[in-house]
């Protein structure tokens, strides 16, 4: 497969954000920023995987709002421009979004919200088609690869024209779909523009926004006149019961009406979010009498057409959001089904399922790998704190340590929120408060919560937990990794001198799966006052192999199995550990050879890989 | 052909969306319409992994109760927890090796007899298969073929419109050259063994 191919003609099995990637590609994109968050990740990583050979501009921000504000300022350039975040990033960038789409983005910029019904991995299920509301963007939802980048490849393409920025609004079974693609001619990449200066346009003083708002206004009113007639937007089906349908629904809804032909249904499929397409909406509405609303989460569109429905005086039955299509999850086959079963009076059948009783089967909740060192730290910090302390989490790996037995975390906010969260907590009781933030993380936000810390003088204790790089969604480089690894200018930011900057005079660095050295530091930290730092370091055991060609030569081997072993096992719960026959014993193949386990415990010695 | 609905299900780090991506590009080569999904994420670090291939002319990446014609269970738990995804008489191809949960692993809960997760898929499928894919796959030395040894068994129960040697193509395609060689020979020690207790059970 190469996503870089010039010509037109090749069809691949895709992805949905490697689509996306080739359909950013096709329309000449040429500055691509991001912060990665699951389900965006693999769109970035593809721009980055393939940055030697494209022609094009590609970095990774610390957060979401320099992503925005670098990509909404190329774009202010004249230079297509494409930025990526998982859907609670957008709160973050949401306030230079708001701004750009008042002074507009002449070179085109779309921005990729990939939302998570279902909170697949993720804090919330917020349905970012408010945002296209709420900021009056242009809101396009592809549901198959095809469309991905077909959409992509266009709505750049709009974006330019009606230099307006645009949500491109995904969800996490699109992103993660995969399906074949046609691909297109690509354009030559445009990474050098011009900035034609216009302070009455780009300079949002008050009497300048002012002005600004109006013309967003009936910018939005331009583009609802022309997206009446877009291809996204089409009508098929006969009948008297329509439905409309949007986002990846509009894929449910084909199988079902496949497998179901007495569903005789008019559809209106709507791969335009926002604005919406009244004229033709109206048009589909007036020989109904009834109309089936299919859309995952918010009645967004529900709401839209009822209000319609009451300025023309039509009198047709809406059906939207109710027991078969909750505002919760992802819908399914089945729950579109069920809906059309209702509106249509027919019979539904739920298929014939095995009655197997699964409820008590053990529960398979992700853990922190073999070898990680987050559980080195974690446990040596409960030694010494235990039950006492409140535990303030932050978003990464290390919200893994939340089950027993390392209970590591007793509440979370959002990214980089256990450093100032952390500070509220301690200023109103009276016990301990230790916060954990990883690397990527603290220069994400930490580092704003970490400055407040020292400047308003608050009691905690924050643990940063350096596996030198982002974990959770994949390995990405962020500003504390050598760029040299990736063949690019070598340099990096270190931790500790941007800690000692913000203000933080007690600071310790050590080792992190070095049990005596956390302990120590740890213990030091227990009797003294005000901010205190710990950074642990140590990479991801998974990254460590993969890209640092790391090997560790030894494993853990359980030499008589007693009860210090049975403790090891209990205080670890790591994974390479399993009981047979009464017996503590360590899978040599699951082991990562941290050595963690050796250090507390005497029945467990170091043995050779064989 | 009908239209297949095929439902993955296992331990996330045991390759089951690389074996997804194999079955659905495998299919897409040999002229199929395919539409795959898959969830990872948080599962990659020991959790449950559920993915879809769908063929035939599926638009929908993702599979409901009681719609999938094969489950692929890469590990005998999780093969039971997927159950109720099974169409009625669909058919059930499994590991047999299993993978502890941390619950498990430290004494705090019991895994299933292995002998009970059979019975129950047996009550569920009367076609359903059950290998020792880890064992399997140590005799090829490395023990991560263990999701190919499933694969070689799936493509050679003459269920998809192709056969062993069209895996067996697609794995010295796909795949890096120095796995190519434990991995064909995983796919052919899945398929022997499928062929075998399928022909014991007739």
């Amino acid at each position: 497969m190469n996503l870089l191919d010039p010509n037109a003609g090749a069809k691949e099995l895709l992805l949905g954000n490697e689509a996306i990637v080739r359909g950013a590609l096709e329309a000449g994109v040429g500055f691509i920023s991001c912060y990665p968050g699951t389900p965006s990740s693999e769109v970035p990583d593809t721009f980055f995987r393939l940055s030697a050979k494209g022609e094009y501009y590609f970095e990774y921000a610390p957060n979401e709002k320099v992503a925005m504000e670098t990509a909404g300022a190329a774009a202010l350039g004249g230079v297509p421009t494409l930025v990526t975040m998982k859907h609670v990033g957008v709160n973050v960038a949401a306030d230079p979004m708001m701004t750009l789409a008042y002074i507009g983005t002449p070179g085109g910029l779309v921005i990729l919200s990939a939302d998570d019904p279902g909170c697949h991995s993720s804090q919330n299920e917020q349905d970012n088609r408010y945002y296209a509301r709420l900021a009056g963007l242009p809101c396009f939802e592809p549901s198959t690869a095809q469309e991905c980048k077909d959409m992509t490849r266009e709505v750049m393409e709009l974006s330019a024209k009606w230099e307006q920025p645009v949500l491109l609004r995904t969800t996490t079974r699109v992103n993660h779909l995969r399906g074949p693609v046609d691909f297109g001619p690509m354009k030559p990449a445009k990474t050098k523009g011009e900035f034609k200066k216009d302070p009455g346009r780009f300079v949002p003083i008050p009497a300048v926004a002012r002005i600004r708002h109006k013309v967003l206004t009936a910018n939005l009113e331009k583009i609802r006149d022309e997206i009446e007639t877009s291809r996204w937007n089409r009508i098929f089906g006969h009948g008297n019961i329509g439905v409309i349908a949007s986002g990846v629904a509009r894929s449910y809804l084909k199988d079902v009406l496949k497998s179901r032909p007495d569903f005789k249904v008019k559809v209106l499929e709507l791969g335009i979010a926002h604005p919406l397409p009244q004229k033709m909406v109206e048009t589909f509405l007036k020989d109904l009498d009834k109309v089936v609303i299919l859309e995952e989460l918010e009645p967004i569109l529900e709401n839209d057409i009822r209000v319609l429905c009451q300025k023309k005086g039509l009198g047709i039955e809406v059906m939207g959001k109710g027991e078969d299509l909750p505002l919760w999850d992802e819908f399914s086959t089945l729950c579109v089904e069920k809906a059309l079963a209702r509106a249509t009076g027919l019979k539904h059948t739920p298929p014939a399922t095995c009655s197997v009783q699964i409820s008590d089967l053990p529960n398979r909740p992700p853990n922190l790998c073999a070898g990680c060192s987050h559980r080195s730290v974690y446990v040596n910090t409960r030694k010494i704190f235990g039950d006492d302390a409140v535990y303030s989490s932050d978003i990464g790996c290390y919200t893994l340590g939340i089950l027993p037995p390392l209970k590591a975390a007793d509440f979370l906010l959002c990214m980089g929120s256990s450093v100032s969260s952390g500070c509220g907590m301690s200023r109103v009781i009276d016990n301990p408060v230790v916060a954990f933030i990883g690397d990527s993380t603290f220069f994400h936000s930490g580092i704003t919560g970490l400055i407040n810390a020292v400047y308003n003088d608050y009691d905690l204790i924050l643990v940063i937990l350096d596996n030198r790089t982002t974990a959770m969604t994949g390995h990405q480089p962020h500003p504390g990794v050598d760029q040299a690894l990736y063949g690019l200018r070598p340099g990096n930011l270190e931790i500790e001198p941007l800690v000692r900057a913000s203000g933080v005079e007690q600071i310790r660095k050590v080792k992190a799966l070095n049990q005596k050295a956390v302990s120590e530091a740890l213990m030091e930290f227990k009797s003294m006052k005000g901010v205190r730092v710990l950074i642990a370091e140590e990479p991801c055991p998974l990254y460590a192999k993969r890209v640092l060609g790391v090997k560790r030569s030894k494993v853990g081997v359980v030499k008589n199995s007693g009860q210090a072993s049975m403790d090891c096992l209990n205080t670890l719960a790591c994974p390479a550990f399993y009981m047979e026959e009464g017996n503590v014993r360590i899978n040599p193949d699951t082991c990562a050879g941290c050595m963690v386990c050796v250090q507390i415990c005497d029945e467990i010695k170091p043995g050779s890989r064989s | 052909m009908k239209p297949l609905r095929v439902f993955f299900t296992g331990v996330g780090g045991q390759g089951t969306l690389t074996a997804t991506k194999l079955l659905a590009e495998t299919a897409l080569e040999q002229g199929l319409d395919v539409s795959a999904g898959e969830i990872h994420g948080m599962a990659q670090r020991g959790g449950v992994v559920h993915s879809f291939v769908l063929l035939g002319g599926y638009v929908s990446p993702k599979i409901s109760q009681g719609e999938a014609d094969v489950i692929l269970g890469f590990e005998p738990m999780e093969t039971l927890r997927a159950l109720p995804f099974l169409k009625k008489d669909g058919l059930v191809l499994s590991s047999e090796d299993p993978v502890p949960p941390i619950s498990v692993s430290t004494g705090k809960q019991e895994y299933p007899s292995v002998e009970m997760i059979k019975s129950k898929t047996l009550e569920c499928s009367p076609r359903a298969v059950f290998l020792p894919c880890i064992t399997l796959a140590r005799e090829t030395g490395v023990v991560q073929t263990a999701n190919t040894v499933l694969m070689g068994a799936f493509f050679s129960m003459g269920i998809l419109p192709f056969g062993l040697d069209v895996l067996l193509d697609s794995i010295k395609k796909r795949l890096k050259p120095k796995l190519v060689d434990v991995n064909l020979q995983a796919a052919r020690l899945g398929a022997d063994y499928a062929r075998q207790s399928t022909q014991e059970s007739v």
